[in-house]
């Protein structure tokens, strides 16, 4: 026995930090400070064109008799929920798809990717095309296949334009609910299905008592991301409605960029602080249900 | 062991410095967006601006979106950084940016011998360039809605002018719309914007204003009155009652929907920017030939008015090259370069000389009803926190024009909502 | 046996419902992009095939794409490299070593993630001109890294703790040390998850726009989403046919870097299911 791994078996806790810091020196330098600025942001009046002023819980309370900050809060949390759902549901189908071999795998798998693999901007554009009230593809099909006499205006009134953004956006992230599901599938050891169906199982005995606990981790890691990155979606909704029609398809972030571009940076802080506490109020749902921390003990 | 941990960590560190292959910031630099076309002219005017005066002013581009622009422009000014030294804006920032101490007064450069502030259109520089009685920008480009109307068929059915009030152009069109949809099911008589944009707020202003009304009332916010109401309601109408303008307005309608919707021939009537003028008469246009423009109308007893737009240039109060900086403005805004930037660009020039120019006016004979035009633009309200305005106007009327609300109770609503605003905004 | 060709069924309309779910979207961009005019599934404008679109989109000399496309992916593959193995670092001094305040490391980074981008912009452009690092790579690098620890980290979390420590144990009696263990022992067991995490930080960073616009300038540090921006149009001129060919252009080295990894995760998943 070399006598250094005596030193490190017994001081777990240096090692550890040494196997930590960079991450940490990162993450203090180029996040915690501009989010500790943020939170602090929050409390001023901080507008480019006013002179600053301590203003204690005055954006909050403004926040608070806002209609268009609950408006956008409605759309959000409405939004987070429905495309989630649809993700988790496809994103698990085409991991168990993938997850078995036959002909032309390799391809689907590279199929699977494209959608995740398009810059935002470009996938939000193409989806603007394709509801093109005069010449996207879905209007074409939808008058040549006798459905509808006249095109249909898909972004134009607020329900249709928020099922539309959710295909968008479900189109676009499913892969990586797939992926990451993919990944956590591929680790269960085949023998206990192969055990299990000589034991006289049938799939979806299988999929209940074998598979989804096992996947259980990674389901919530799937869940946990997709919910944050869900409540913080700008780019798509940017391109494709701009938050119309008549402001409700504004997503909080959205809400919070317009009062960054025009110089309210307190306000705007305010509002990513909000963000930040939905998002933690999902996720703590989501670890409290999925005994996620007990894992890491 | 750990010296192993710590050579793998040292070599990413070198890597990641290693690859510092980048321009640290130019010095003397302008920010400009706009489309490759147009940027590639802006590199012409630099490069000879270069020339002519041994600077080295480096042209840095930016997307296109007003938005975008803004944005970059917002966090390096409130970063206090020397560079961009100029950059171009839109005109509705520019009250944020003076407010905002972004930009250097022009005041005592102006008063050049040889800078002749009097060529440009004095309106426009009251109205938007100055800050507190100061000057702050100067325009490059000015830009003017437009009555867009199809020469032929008004021809066709005995009108030998296009029309001067607004119940003109609804007669002209209710009856042509009628007789045209026989052929073409897609045609309408009048398109607008009308989609909820920062545009919509320019169509409003234009109706509103025709009307003896507006947004602003001596200098203060005053929507709620009986001119807005009515022309509102003549807003809401044309789409819903006299059906000459499509559902698609309020919906979809924004300046290249309309003005592609037109060109393609379904229209007989079009309300867009200037821009539109190059791209109907270019080949392979339909309507080629066939497109006249004027003025928009007005309602009967009063006055005419287009919403002011285009772009303007300004100095950065935290230049480090503000002398030369102000050569490049007096260059871009020299009667030699605004005329090449009409020719060559299709811009409209700042300047009232260019306007009189001969060649101008022969090889863009449109220029002369813009010059018309230009004496009766009205900017949108100046006030720092304009895009709150903007946002909560574009709300409500489009909810109006699509029929959920009436005019009277969106004219309150906006009013009740801006109250508001101003009262966080308005303390200076 | 009905249950195995209801399985297969199953599959393979399964599949090929993905297939087209996934890509027509994508086919439709590139017949845009080899169209002369965008709109022609309107009534009176044909489809006509061109190569003009990449020809200008490519030759155009005051938009440097291939530039663009050269900064996205080395910014990017370092970006993942980097993040890979920092996650891969810290998820196994959580999961391995005993050390006060473990959970605060993911819960921490987690939070942080929840902020808006458009919150931290301001604050990060400030640090970055201080360091003299606008307009190279490293703005974006660091950034994209601190972007990609959070699911980065977790996912490695959630793979290296299901894998024994038996292993562990048994390396630690042969003599090695924990940093070997790691790469020799661990890393290859998380091959899959390692191989998840570096494609999805990889096209993570490489599609992110917002810090690419305000942490660059010019071609020199510029990435392909800011480039293709700079395409469009003014009033809303989209130029479709030349922004669906940059978007060819910006996605084909994704999908091949795809094409290639493909091979491995999927090497990987019949290894992994093979270890009982």
């Amino acid at each position: 026995m070399a006598p250094n791994s005596n030193k490190y078996l017994r001081n777990d806790t240096g090692l550890a930090y040494l196997f930590n810091s960079p991450l940490i020196i990162i993450t203090l330098i180029f996040v915690f400070i501009p989010v500790v600025g943020t939170l602090v942001t929050g409390f001023y009046r901080d507008v480019t064109f006013m002179p600053n002023k301590f203003l204690g819980l005055a954006n909050y309370e403004r926040l608070f008799e806002d209609i268009h900050f609950w408006q956008s809060i409605q759309f959000t949390v409405l939004f987070v929920t429905v495309s989630v759902m649809f993700e988790l549901f496809f994103g698990m189908i085409f991991a168990l798809i993938l997850n078995e071999t036959f002909p032309g795998r390799g391809i689907l798998m590279i199929a699977i990717l494209i959608p995740w693999a398009i810059p935002n901007a470009i996938s939000a554009r193409i989806w603007e095309l394709i509801y093109n009230f005069e010449y996207g593809i879905f209007n074409f099909l939808v008058i040549h296949s006798g459905l509808s006499a006249a095109p249909v205006n898909w972004l134009g009134s607020p329900i249709s334009a928020f099922f539309s953004i959710v295909i968008s956006d479900v189109w676009k992230t499913t892969p990586f609910v797939t992926v990451i599901l993919l990944a956590g599938l591929s680790t269960i050891p085949k023998q206990l299905y192969e055990q299990a169906m000589i034991d006289g199982t049938n799939i979806l005995q299988r999929f209940s008592k074998i598979t989804l606990p096992l996947l259980k981790p990674v389901i919530v890691v799937a869940l946990l991301f997709r919910t944050i990155d869900a409540v913080r979606i700008f780019d798509l909704i940017y391109v494709l409605t701009g938050g119309g029609p008549g402001g409700s398809t504004t997503s909080i972030s959205l809400y919070a960029f317009k009062y960054y571009l025009n110089g309210d940076f307190g306000y705007g802080s305010a509002i990513s602080v909000i963000v930040f506490l939905v998002a933690s109020g999902l996720a703590i749902l989501y670890l409290k249900v999925g005994k996620f921390t007990e894992m890491i003990k | 062991m750990k010296k192993k941990y710590l050579k793998w960590l040292i070599i990413l560190l070198l890597m990641l410095i290693g690859i510092q292959c980048g321009n640290s910031s130019e010095q003397f630099t302008i920010w400009i967006g706009g489309s490759p076309r147009e940027l590639d002219y802006w590199q012409q005017i630099i490069t000879e601006f270069n020339k002519q005066t041994g600077y080295n002013l480096q042209l840095v581009r930016q997307p296109t979106y007003s938005d975008q622009r803004r944005q970059s422009l917002v966090i390096d000014l409130e970063a206090k950084q020397p560079n961009p030294d100029l950059f171009l804006m839109d005109v509705v920032w520019l009250n944020q940016f003076a407010a905002s101490n972004w930009l250097q007064p022009l005041d005592k450069y102006v008063k050049d011998n040889d800078f002749q502030l009097h060529q440009f259109f004095q309106s426009i520089l009251n109205s938007v360039d100055k800050y507190k009685g100061n000057l702050y920008a100067l325009p490059v480009f000015l830009d003017v809605a437009l009555l867009y109307y199809r020469k032929d068929l008004l021809e066709k059915f005995g009108y030998s002018e296009p029309p001067k009030t607004w119940s003109e152009l609804l007669n002209e069109a209710d009856k042509i719309q009628k007789i045209e949809r026989k052929n073409n099911p897609n045609f309408y008589g009048f398109l607008w914007e009308g989609a909820q944009y920062e545009g919509l707020v320019c169509t409003f202003l234009e109706f509103t204003s025709s009307h003896g009304g507006g947004i602003m009332n001596n200098g203060k916010v005053d929507l709620y009155r009986k001119s807005n109401i009515e022309a509102l309601q003549f807003m809401q109408d044309l789409i819903h009652k006299y059906k000459i303008s499509p559902p698609s307005t309020y919906t979809e309608m924004k300046e290249e929907e309309v003005r592609l919707s037109f060109q393609r021939g379904n229209a007989l009537f079009e309300r867009n920017w200037t821009y539109a003028w190059k791209l109907h008469q270019s080949n392979g246009s339909p309507v080629k030939g066939k497109v006249g423009l004027t003025i928009l109308p007005h309602f009967k007893g009063d006055s005419s008015v287009s919403t002011l737009g285009g772009w303007h240039i300004g100095i950065s109060r935290y230049s480090d090259e503000k002398e030369k900086a102000w050569k490049f403005v007096k260059f871009i805004t020299s009667f030699k370069s605004q005329k090449k930037l009409i020719l060559n660009v299709g811009w409209n020039p700042s300047r009232k000389d260019v306007y009189k120019d001969k060649q101008v006016i022969a090889e863009a004979p449109q220029i002369k009803e813009l010059y018309y035009v230009l004496k009766h633009t009205i900017a949108r309200p100046t006030v720092p926190y304009y895009s709150q305005l903007s946002d909560i106007i574009q709300r409500y009327v489009n909810d109006c024009l699509s029929g959920k609300i009436s005019p009277s109770t969106a004219l309150q609503k906006m009013q009740n909502q801006i109250k508001e605003v101003e009262k966080i905004y308005g303390t200076e | 046996m009905s249950e195995k060709k209801l399985k297969k069924l199953l599959i393979y309309s399964g599949a090929f419902f993905m297939f087209f779910f996934c890509i027509t979207p994508f086919v439709w961009m590139i017949i845009v992009s080899l169209s002369e005019h965008p709109d022609f599934l309107s009534s009176n404008v044909k489809f006509i095939f061109t190569l003009n679109n990449f020809v200008q989109v490519l030759t155009s000399r005051s938009v440097h794409l291939l530039a663009y496309l050269k900064n996205s992916i080395v910014i990017s593959s370092v970006t993942a490299i980097i993040t890979t193995f920092l996650a891969g670092l810290s998820a196994y001094a959580i999961t391995r070593l005993k050390f006060p305040g473990k959970i605060i490391i993911p819960m921490a980074l987690l939070g942080f993630s929840m902020f808006p981008q458009i919150s931290i912009v301001g604050y990060l452009f400030k640090l970055l001109t201080m360091f003299g690092w606008i307009n190279t790579y490293p703005a974006l690098i660091f950034p994209y890294i601190t972007l990609g620890l959070p699911l980065a980290l977790w996912i490695m979390l959630s793979h290296f703790s299901q894998i024994s420590t038996d292993f562990d144990n048994a390396a630690l009696v042969d003599g090695a040390t924990r940093f070997q263990i790691l790469l020799k022992v661990i890393f290859p067991i998380a091959l899959p998850g390692a191989f998840s995490t570096f494609i999805l930080v990889f096209i993570y960073s490489f599609n992110e726009f917002l810090f690419a616009l305000m942490f660059t300038i010019d071609y020199h540090a510029r990435t392909i989403p800011v480039g293709i921006a700079l395409f469009e149009g003014l009033h809303g001129q989209i130029p479709w046919g030349y922004i669906m060919a940059a978007a060819v252009v910006a996605t084909l080295p994704v999908i091949i870097l795809i094409a290639l990894f493909q091979r491995f995760i999927i090497k990987g998943i019949t290894e992994g299911s093979i270890k009982g």
